[in-house]
C-alpha cells in the first residue's frame, strides 16, 4: 500500500499534468459527462430501483402462471385477457373515475386555501402553510382509519345527525362505498395540492393583477386571465401528484370500498396473493401504468391547448 | 382461523387516540400497535413489515405465523415460562395467503394451516413432519383429530400437529333478525335484509358454505357444475352483503352495532360477542355448518426448531385449551382440556368431547387440489368484484 502511493506520488511528481490534464480535460469538453457524474447516486438508485424491478414485471407479464412457478415461454395472453374480460376494464375505469373525482375535488377545495395565504397573509406565511398541512403529519393509515370512524354506522357524522334529529337511522351510504373512498382520498392527498398550488400562486407578479385592474377588468376577468392561467403549472402538478397515485390506491377502498368500492389496486394485490397469479398482476400493473401515462398525456395536451387559448 | 383478542365495545376512535396518548408518552408498543392496526383489517398491508421487525426484536424466539387473535399471551403460558419472552407473531388474513407468502421465501418456524390446505402446504415441501416424542402433551391429543387424510410422515410422525378445531356458520342478531322457520344458510341470502349481512371475505370459508347452500355434495367440488352451482348462489348473494372482510373484529362491531343482522363467523364472534351482552346467536344451520379442524406445522428451514416444539408444545397445553374453550369458544386437541367444563356449558358452546360428532354432523371441510383452489379463489374474487 505504502508502496503504491509512493509510486503513484512519484509518478505525479516524475509528470505532474499528464494525468490529471487527460481527465479534467474530458470533463470539461463534455459537459453531459459533468452531469451524470453529478447525477450518479441518484441515477444509481433509479437504476436498481425501478429499471430493474419494471423490467422484471415486464418480463413477468409475458410469463403464465403454472401451479406455484411459471412457464416462462413468451406469451401476450395475460394482455389479451386484461382487453377481453370485462371486469379489468370495469376495474380500471372504476379507478379513474374515484381516483378522477378526488383529484377534481382536492385540487378545487385547496386551491382557495392556497390563494389566501398567497394574496391575503401578509406575516408568518411559513406558519400557516405548516398549520394547513399539519394533519398530514400523521400517517396515512391513521386518517384512512380516522375516516372510517368519522363515515361509520355509529361514527361521528351519523351520531351527530341523530342526535339532532335530522336522520332516524344511520346513513348507510357513507361507509363501504365509492362515496368513502372518494372523501378519504381527497382529504388524505390535500396536502399534495395546497403546496404545488402555493408555490406557483406566490410567483405571481402582483404587478400584473394590478395592471389588469388599471386596464379595466373586473375581480373575475382579472382572475381568469391573469391569475389562473398563471397558476396552471401549479395546478397540473398538483393534479398529477394526486391523480397518479390514487389511482393505484390499496388501503383506502380496501378498508373503506365495500364490495362496490374496490379499484384496480386491490385486484392486483389479490393476483400477488389468494389468486396466486403472479404474471396477471404484473401484467395488470403495467397496464395500469400505461393508461395513466395516456390519460396524463392527454390532459397535458389539453391543457396546453387550454392555456394557448388563453394567452 | 382469524380471531382478535380485542374488545369489540370499543370503537377504533378510542384505539386510535389512546394510541396517539401513548406514542406521545413514547410507549406504544410495537406488538400492540400491529394488533391494532390487524384489527381494522389491515393485516395483509402490515404482516412482512411487523414480522421483519419481530424478528429483529427479539431475534432467538421463534416466529409463529398464524390467523389474527393466536398473538395473545394466553395461548403461551408455558413457553414464556421456558424461553422467557413470547414467540415473535406474524399474522395472515387467509391460509392460502400465508402459503403464497412463504412461497415467496418468507420464512418462519410455525404456521397454521387447516386440513383442507395440509396436503397442498405439505406438497409445497416446504415443510418438515413434526416429531410427535419431542411434545409433552402429544399423549393427551384426540387421535381422531390427528388420523386426517395426508397427515402421516415416516416414521410414526405427522405433518400437522392439530391444535383447534370448529365451524364456520352464521351469526345473528336474535333481537334483529326475524327468522322464518328453521335456522339456515338462506339466512345470509335473505332479501329483507340486504345491504346487513356480513361474510368472511376468504374462499377458504365463503366458497364452502356457498356449496352447503347450493346443496353441492364435498365430494364432487371440482366438478365443473360444482362451480357453475356455487358461482351462482354466490352471485346472488353478492348484493346483499354490505361488506367482505377476513377481520373478524370488523364483523363483531357491524353485528354488535346492529349495522349488520347476520354473519358468516367463525365460532368465536359468538362467544365473543355474547360475553359483551350482545344479543346473537350462532345459528345450527338445518343444512348443517361447516366444520374444520386446524393445526400447527413446521417450516422446514425453521430458524429455531427447539422453540417451535415450545410453540407447538405450549398451544396443546391443557391451560391453553382452557382458554380456547372459555374465551373462544373453539374446540381443542387435548382431551384433558375439556374436563373443566361441564356437559352443559360444552353443548351451548356447541363442542364436545368427541370432536368426530361435532364435525360429521357439520360439513367437514376436505383437500382439495391446487388448481381446484386457484381457480375457486380467481372465480370467487371475480365475483365479489361484482362480475
Amino acid at each position: 500500500m505504502a508502496d503504491t502511493s509512493l509510486q503513484h506520488r512519484d509518478g505525479e511528481a516524475a509528470a505532474p499534468l499528464r494525468r490529471p490534464s487527460r481527465v479534467s480535460a474530458l470533463l470539461h469538453r463534455s459537459e453531459a459527462l459533468r452531469g451524470y457524474l453529478l447525477m450518479s447516486p441518484t441515477l444509481l438508485i433509479m437504476i436498481l430501483g425501478i429499471v430493474a424491478p419494471f423490467v422484471i414485471l415486464l418480463a413477468m407479464s409475458t410469463w403464465t402462471r403454472q401451479g406455484f412457478d411459471f412457464d416462462t415461454t413468451f406469451t401476450l395472453a395475460n394482455y389479451e385477457r386484461t382487453w377481453n374480460e370485462p371486469i379489468f376494464g370495469a376495474l380500471l375505469s372504476r379507478s379513474f373515475w374515484v381516483s378522477g373525482v378526488a383529484t377534481v375535488a382536492t385540487v378545487l377545495l385547496c386551491y382557495p386555501m392556497a390563494y389566501y395565504v398567497a394574496f391575503h397573509v401578509h406575516h408568518r406565511k411559513m406558519m400557516w402553510l405548516i398549520l394547513m398541512t399539519l394533519p398530514f403529519w400523521t400517517s396515512y393509515l391513521l386518517r384512512v382509519f380516522a375516516w372510517k370512524v368519522i363515515l361509520g354506522y355509529e361514527g361521528v357524522i351519523n351520531s351527530g345527525l341523530m342526535t339532532l334529529g335530522w336522520i332516524d337511522k344511520p346513513l348507510e351510504f357513507l361507509l363501504y362505498s365509492k362515496t368513502a373512498v372518494i372523501i378519504t382520498l381527497a382529504h388524505a392527498w390535500a396536502a399534495f395540492a395546497i403546496l404545488p398550488l402555493y408555490v406557483s400562486l406566490e410567483k405571481i407578479d402582483k404587478s400584473l393583477i394590478e395592471a389588469a385592474t388599471d386596464l379595466g377588468d373586473g375581480p373575475v376577468a382579472r382572475f381568469l386571465r391573469i391569475t389562473l392561467p398563471l397558476s396552471m403549472p401549479g395546478i397540473i402538478a398538483a393534479t398529477f401528484l394526486i391523480f397518479i397515485p390514487t389511482t393505484g390506491d390499496y388501503i383506502t377502498p380496501a378498508l373503506l370500498g365495500g364490495p362496490d368500492g374496490a379499484m384496480i389496486g386491490n385486484f392486483i394485490q389479490l393476483q400477488f396473493g389468494a389468486v396466486n397469479n403472479w404474471p396477471m398482476g404484473a401484467t395488470l400493473a403495467i397496464v395500469l401504468m400505461l393508461w395513466i401515462a395516456a390519460i396524463a398525456a392527454v390532459f397535458l395536451f389539453v391543457t396546453r391547448k387550454a392555456q394557448e387559448k388563453i394567452a | 382461523m382469524a380471531r382478535t383478542t380485542f374488545n369489540t365495545g370499543d370503537t377504533t376512535l378510542m384505539d386510535v387516540l389512546d394510541q396517539l396518548g401513548e406514542l406521545q408518552e413514547g410507549k406504544l408498543s410495537r406488538r400492540k400497535f400491529t394488533k391494532n392496526l390487524l384489527s381494522a383489517g389491515v393485516a395483509i398491508a402490515v404482516t412482512p413489515m411487523a414480522s421483519r421487525k419481530a424478528m429483529a426484536a427479539a431475534e432467538d424466539q421463534a416466529t409463529f405465523f398464524t390467523w389474527g387473535g393466536y398473538d395473545i399471551p394466553e395461548l403461551f403460558g408455558a413457553y414464556q415460562e421456558k424461553n422467557g419472552e413470547l414467540p415473535n407473531f406474524a399474522v395472515f388474513g387467509g391460509s392460502e395467503e400465508a402459503l403464497t407468502k412463504m412461497r415467496g421465501g418468507y420464512v418462519v418456524d410455525v404456521s397454521h394451516p387447516c386440513n383442507s390446505g395440509m396436503p397442498r402446504w405439505v406438497n409445497t415441501g416446504l415443510f418438515q413432519p413434526v416429531d410427535v416424542t419431542r411434545l409433552s402433551n402429544w399423549s393427551d391429543v384426540m387421535p381422531e383429530l390427528v388420523d386426517l387424510p395426508g397427515n402421516t410422515a415416516e416414521g410414526g410422525n405427522v405433518w400437522m400437529a392439530p391444535f383447534d378445531w370448529g365451524q364456520t356458520s352464521v351469526t345473528y342478531r336474535t333481537d334483529l333478525f326475524e327468522l322464518e322457520g328453521e335456522e339456515s344458510w338462506d339466512m345470509l341470502w335473505d332479501q329483507r335484509y340486504a345491504g346487513r349481512l356480513g361474510s368472511l371475505a376468504s374462499g377458504g370459508d365463503a366458497w364452502w358454505c356457498g356449496a352447503i347452500k347450493a346443496g353441492v355434495d364435498f365430494d364432487t367440488l371440482d366438478s365443473d357444475d360444482a362451480f357453475e352451482k356455487i358461482a351462482a348462489v354466490m352471485r346472488e348473494q353478492r348484493p346483499l352483503i354490505r361488506v367482505y372482510t377476513d377481520d373478524t373484529t370488523t364483523l363483531e362491531q357491524a353485528l354488535a352495532a346492529g349495522e349488520m343482522v347476520a354473519a358468516m363467523t367463525w365460532n368465536s364472534s359468538a362467544v365473543t360477542l355474547k360475553a359483551e351482552g350482545v344479543p346473537v346467536k350462532f345459528a345450527k344451520p338445518k343444512e348443517g355448518a361447516l366444520t374444520w379442524v386446524c393445526g400447527l406445522m413446521i417450516h422446514k428451514d425453521a430458524p429455531h426448531l427447539d422453540r417451535a416444539y415450545d410453540v407447538i408444545d405450549s398451544l396443546l397445553s391443557v391451560e391453553s385449551g382452557k382458554f380456547m374453550i372459555n374465551d373462544y369458544g373453539y374446540g381443542h386437541s387435548n382431551r384433558k382440556a375439556f374436563d373443566a367444563f361441564d356437559e352443559e356449558t360444552l353443548v351451548g358452546l356447541g363442542l364436545s368431547k368427541n370432536p368426530i360428532e361435532i364435525l360429521q354432523a357439520g360439513h367437514f371441510q376436505r383437500p382439495q387440489s391446487q388448481e381446484w383452489e386457484t381457480r375457486m379463489n380467481e372465480l370467487f374474487e371475480q365475483i365479489k368484484a361484482g362480475f
